[in-house]
């Protein structure tokens, strides 16, 4: 029996409803999409009583399924201002799907001071006053969670960031080693904090394995799955010995490293924070080169980095946030760098965000270049405490890029751009253009099957073609992130025919339908013009569906590529 | 253009970064070369296996074995089957699987 928690934050009251028929097909972002665009008015103030948090696990979580530990929360960005989705690993997914809630959702505002936990189980949810953990950092938090109800419990908590709810926190769910992974982008912690809501508590007790309505015929289909996932030289090989690191060599050789708050397409010092570097660290070090972020994760492109001594640094450590902190902010040392996501990863704030802010403002004279040193201090003595200094930063890229009156202010929708330059890779900036996540790379991920005729043939420094591979990528992303499944399972999903057939069966065998690719295509059209839809009353229309004039004026080595799409063919991107 | 007109400079990615180191190459490695080759003739000259290389960047651009031409001079990064992002398709870094 499927049901949904809403939690009233403004009587702290719970209602157990069930779920309704047109939401029954739904998982994942276009569950959290779907609710936010039907509950959620688009002129709401996104920290406002009228903005609604809402977490889902995807179709397939919960099941046996390889790599389905993916987790959806959604909101109106107070970063983007416009609609928002952003997903998570950690342990949270399954247990909640097991538990047989298809979503959470957090509505309203308390009147006083007072914050509160949530306690999820199987029957409702407890509302609690929450004091021991204020002013806690995640990691802090996750074991005082664990030690007061057991290492079992998922949690799902906010950082230093998310109660003073500035636009760069995120919302930390646990893994399995109790480290945490992140709903990153969008502000999404403020809109937590906002609610006074400093945890969820998610009491795994009762739950079960989920009734599959074709038993045999799922096992069948994740066998074939998990084999495609095992045998493509990316899912099997590349992400779990060298995780996504491995792209600093790689996007620096094609000149799109954005380089010193994207001034340059490539960094003299690429080798010292290269993927293949963070290996060899692993290796000697005695970390952990692969690393699960959920359960059942078979990609295992995470990693534990230790310390020259052996000492663990941090984990999770991705190929965007070394890219922000070492080429586009220009910190040199690696285990600086890793110091620097664990302490990002502490406070809860975004780990592309923070550190995109933190070059424009060494842009802006804050910082010196490369001062890993003071980021530190800035993260630790002034964003964590929030002191004025730490609000002005804890605003974001935009906030702080406007603040100091500078034009190469690298946002789309006021979210910063990661890690590709988009004028020597113009298919990436059409979907930062275009997404309705603001600046994203994961926005277009995934790939559709039907543009096996494009990939390969693009020119990367031409505009031919970039709108319809971008429209693809979106597509099926948006259809991914809705089965709880990993993106990553896009490579295999891509090569071999038998992978995105095997996903279209166990969503058939768990829910008995009879499905075809052409209705997961579908389905991710129909998240897109949702999501979009929000958008347009929210007040972002297509003037916000740009780059920032300097990609246009400035151009960037070594291609001296300018971003020179027209804005009528960009427009384009929504005719479908 | 790698400012030696007598050889092709050679970087490699992944396991073939530690190839390279194993072999006590430098990075970038300098091959010496007459005249235009493409991939393959380049992969034979430094023994690297062709199912080791997924795609090249010549003088930073994507492209296929078959298709590369390679001039002394130019600048030349192996890239393994392996590497995953967006920019696989964005930059042209994919190659058709045999048989599909």
């Amino acid at each position: 029996m499927h049901k949904i928690y809403r939690v009233n934050m403004t009587d702290l009251s719970v209602k157990v409803e069930p779920v309704p028929a047109e939401w029954a097909g739904l998982g994942g972002r276009a569950l959290t999409s779907t609710i936010v665009a039907a509950e959620v008015p688009p002129t709401c103030h996104p920290l406002g009583p009228n903005n609604k948090l809402v977490f889902a696990p995807g179709l397939l979580s919960g099941t046996a399924a390889s790599n389905a530990g993916r987790f959806s929360c959604g909101a109106k960005s107070p970063l983007t201002g416009g609609i928002k989705e952003s997903s998570a690993g950690g342990t949270s997914s399954r247990i909640i799907a097991r538990l047989g809630i298809k979503a959470i959702i957090v509505e309203g505002q308390p009147a006083g001071d007072a914050w509160y936990a949530l306690v999820v189980g199987k029957d409702g949810v407890e509302i609690r006053e929450e004091t021991e953990t204020l002013g806690l950092g995640t990691f802090a938090t996750v074991e005082k969670i664990n030690a007061r109800h057991g290492e079992d419990f998922g949690v799902i908590t906010l950082g230093p960031a998310g109660e003073h709810m500035m636009a760069i926190s995120n919302i930390s769910v646990k893994d399995p080693e109790s480290k945490i992974r992140s709903f990153g982008r969008g502000g999404l912690g403020a809109v937590m904090g906002s609610k006074r809501v400093k945890l969820l508590a998610i009491d795994p007790t009762g739950g079960a394995p989920l009734a599959l309505a074709d038993p045999a015929k799922f096992k069948e289909a994740n066998r074939t799955f998990t084999k495609t996932l095992a045998d493509h030289p990316v899912s099997g090989q590349g992400l779990k010995k060298y995780g996504t690191a491995v792209l600093v060599n790689v996007i620096n050789e094609a000149g799109g490293l954005p380089t010193k708050n994207f001034t340059t397409g490539q960094c003299d010092h690429h080798d010292q924070i290269s993927g293949e570097q963070m290996y060899d660290n692993i290796v000697a070090r005695e970390g952990e080169p692969s690393h699960p972020c959920s359960p059942a994760c078979q990609i295992q492109c995470s990693q534990v980095y230790n310390d020259k001594d052996g000492k663990y640094l941090t984990s999770g450590f991705e190929y965007e946030t070394i890219w922000a902190l070492g080429a586009d902010g220009m910190i040199k040392d690696l285990d600086v760098i890793a110091e620097i996501d664990n302490v990002m990863d502490d406070l809860g704030v975004d780990s592309i965000e923070t550190p995109v802010m933190f070059a424009v403002a060494m842009e802006a004279g804050l910082l010196p270049w490369g001062d890993g040193a003071r980021m530190l201090q800035l993260l630790r003595e002034d964003i964590a405490k929030a002191t004025p200094l730490g609000r002005l930063l804890g605003g974001g890229t935009g906030h702080v890029g406007r603040a100091y009156g500078l034009t190469r202010i690298p946002v789309v929708k006021n979210q910063a751009i990661p890690a590709y330059d988009p004028r020597p890779i113009k298919g990436i900036g059409v979907t930062y253009a275009t997404t309705t996540m603001g600046a994203d790379h994961t926005a277009g991920y995934a790939i559709a099957t039907n543009i096996l005729n494009v990939g390969g043939k693009v020119d990367p420094l031409k505009n031919d073609g970039q709108v319809e591979l971008s429209r693809n990528l979106q597509i099926a992303t948006a259809a991914v992130d809705s089965t709880g499944l990993c993106l990553f399972i896009a490579f295999p999903a891509l090569d071999i025919p038998a992978c995105l057939g095997s996903v279209v069966e166990m969503l058939n065998a768990r829910y008995g339908l009879a499905l075809t690719g052409d209705d997961v295509v579908a389905l991710g059209k129909n998240v897109l013009k949702i999501e979009h839809a929000f958008n347009l009353a929210a007040g972002l229309g297509p003037e916000t569906d740009r780059l920032p004039e300097f990609f246009e004026l400035e151009s960037i080595a070594p291609h001296d590529a300018k971003w020179d799409m027209d804005q009528k063919e960009l427009a384009t991107f929504w005719n479908f | 253009m790698n400012g030696t007109p007598d050889t092709v400079e050679v970087v490699g990615f992944m396991d073939l970064a530690g190839l390279f180191r194993a072999r006590g190459w430098t990075s970038p490695h300098r091959l010496p070369l007459a005249g235009p080759i493409d991939g393959f003739e380049l992969l034979v000259r430094l023994d690297v296996s062709f199912d080791a290389v997924e795609s090249l960047f010549v003088n930073h651009k994507a492209i296929g074995l078959a298709d590369a031409v390679i001039r002394p001079g130019d600048r030349v990064a192996l890239v393994p089957p392996g590497v995953p992002g967006p920019h696989r398709f964005c930059l042209g870094i994919w190659r058709r699987p045999s048989g599909s």
